[in-house]
């Protein structure tokens, strides 16, 4: 049969059918590999690493939770203070990522880094390094340096903005339109005068953007700096929690969501027309 | 009255400014605004500018004197790889479970194809910006004291934090699909889950896996610290050396968490190029 086969199925509907029916098998391969890692995560994970029977059952948890709906209201003048300064150090972190980022993102953009072979892979370094370190360990490391107080949050905050804000940055400036430098240089714009009508300006909205963006995200990142011995709402519910006040850690919350739906308001503003 | 003629009409403006009326007045008053709140902060916080530019060179001094040599047989140590392992699992198990739980909340927060717009629609968008505002060590905290340390809690909140983030990412893929198909189905009068599986679903099929694999990689930068809190996995280890000052295991956690980052990131960005050039 093999013999008086007729070359066209080569590319006919059986060579379409196998290749599907092969593809069909390699996903179900696929997916069957997915599955076997994944049980073996939740045997791991949920059946032998946790302790049913201290949990207490739902009995247990429901009793837990049912003390954090006892919201205490009474908490709330002490809250306006530290939610003020997470709001504050927020603004502070983005701003001082921002400025930390200009050099990054000069650096890591290809076409007007200073040297392709050596500040290039730099500029890419760091941009990775800021985004892989957590917001909590930047913060430890600056506890460690600084001393405890609103300015270590600060600096975990804005070491862990640089990464994004100068990566979109530095995209930014890799795909600008090239004819307005040109059209400076040729009229005898010099170094700054190129960057600063030439690039500057096409950059810009997505800067602005990319910021607000970024200070939206570092209101949640400074709202935990407190865990780790920076102020703000952080401190309010680490005590909360070491006290067993679990109404006060609910109200706690609440309060993160508040200054996190203001932060959304602020962020809408601008795009407003 | 004047005589309208087209001179009058056709005038150039005498002299070009870029900083005309309206635009530039609310521009300047919100920098000036911007800019005050700045200035408060500095004086509310306390912050002494000198100890700023200060922080980093004592931060590498420090580096430099007391993390320097890491302590690397600590990180080679069996117990330490079976809690790196465990980070892998739960962040593979958070994942996954956060993108299961997303897609219908997606499903239910984008505007164009939701079941309901006053019941459903408000609920899935609430429920992704919930997950999403409160951050990810926040609902370790939160998930360990209700059903106690291990890898449950950190698992589950990790699970929540995918759900706010991947959530908010598929919401945007679904809100932005061809609606033509969709009215197709809907006009031949196709139940709502008929709708999503054959006019939704293979539209978005290929950049919902990239998502997914992104919020991967997202869920094991979270997973490297959730042990901090209680949730199980490498941060404990973290959090035991932290403590006790040991710092130059410190150090080489710090760089195992880097490594393992940067591997995961090359890893997941060769999988959605693959995948993107499938489409």
């Amino acid at each position: 049969m093999s013999v008086a086969a007729p070359a066209v199925s080569e590319h006919g509907f059986d060579a379409w059918v196998a290749h599907k029916r092969g593809r069909r098998i390699n996903n179900w391969l696929l997916v069957a590999a997915a599955l076997a890692v994944l049980g073996w995560c939740f045997w791991d994970t949920i059946m032998v690493d946790t302790d049913w029977a201290r949990m207490g059952g739902a009995l247990g948890i429901g009793g837990t939770l049912e003390r954090f709906l006892w919201i205490d209201w009474s908490l709330v003048p002490h809250l306006i203070v530290p939610a003020l300064e997470t709001l504050m150090m927020a603004t502070l972190g983005t701003l001082l990522g921002c400025v930390l980022s200009l050099p990054v993102a000069w650096f890591g953009a290809a076409n007007v880094t200073p040297s392709k072979y050596f500040f290039y892979p730099v500029g890419r370094f760091l941009m990775v390094l800021s985004r892989s370190i957590h917001e909590i360990i930047w913060a430890l490391l600056f506890v460690g340096a600084v001393g405890l107080g609103a300015l270590p949050g600060i600096l975990a905050v804005a070491m862990r903005s640089i990464g994004f804000i100068s990566k979109i940055t530095a995209e930014a400036i890799e795909n600008i339109d090239p004819k307005p430098v040109e059209a400076i240089r040729a009229v005898g714009g010099n170094q700054f005068q190129v960057m600063y009508y030439g690039i500057v300006p096409q950059i810009l909205p997505v800067i602005i953007g990319t910021i607000i963006f970024e200070w939206d995200i570092n209101i949640r990142r400074s709202a935990i700096m407190g865990l780790v011995g920076a102020g703000g709402l952080g401190l309010v519910f680490f005590r909360q929690m070491a006290m067993f006040n679990y109404g006060g850690v609910t109200l706690v919350v609440l309060a993160v969501l508040v200054l996190i739906a203001i932060g959304e308001v602020v962020s809408l503003l601008p795009a407003r027309p | 009255m004047t005589v309208v003629t087209a001179e009058t009409v056709a005038a150039p403006r005498k002299s070009w400014s870029r900083y005309r009326h309206p635009e530039a007045t609310i521009r300047f008053a919100v920098m000036l605004a911007v800019l005050a709140f700045l200035g408060w902060s500095i004086a509310f916080l306390n912050i002494d500018l000198s100890r700023v530019l200060g922080a980093f060179p004592r931060l590498a001094e420090i580096l430099a004197t007391r993390y320097f040599p890491p302590d690397l047989g600590y990180v080679t140590d069996a117990d330490f790889i079976r809690s790196v392992i465990r980070t892998l699992e739960m962040s593979l198990l958070g994942g996954f479970l956060g993108v299961v739980c997303s897609i219908p909340l997606a499903w239910l927060a984008a505007r164009n194809i939701t079941i309901g717009r006053r019941i459903a629609y408000p609920f899935g968008r609430f429920a992704i910006m919930g997950s999403r505002s409160i951050h990810e060590t926040i609902w370790t905290i939160l998930f360990v004291t209700v059903l106690g340390f291990g890898m449950l809690a950190g698992t589950l909140a990790l699970t929540v934090f995918c759900i706010g983030f991947a959530g908010k990412l598929f919401a945007d893929e679904l809100e932005a699909i061809d609606m033509g198909p969709v009215e197709a189905m809907r006009s031949v009068g196709a139940s709502p889950l008929q709708v999503f599986q054959y006019a939704v679903l293979p539209q978005v099929r290929v950049a919902f896996t990239g998502i997914a694999i992104y919020t991967w990689d997202v869920a094991f930068r979270a997973a490297t610290v959730v042990g901090f809190f209680g949730g199980g996995g490498m941060g404990w280890y973290l959090k035991r050396t932290t403590q006790q000052l040991e710092s130059q295991r410190v150090a080489a956690i710090l760089l195992v968490i880097i490594a393992l980052v940067l591997l995961a990131e090359i890893g997941s960005g060769w999988l959605r190029r693959k995948i993107a050039a499938m489409r």
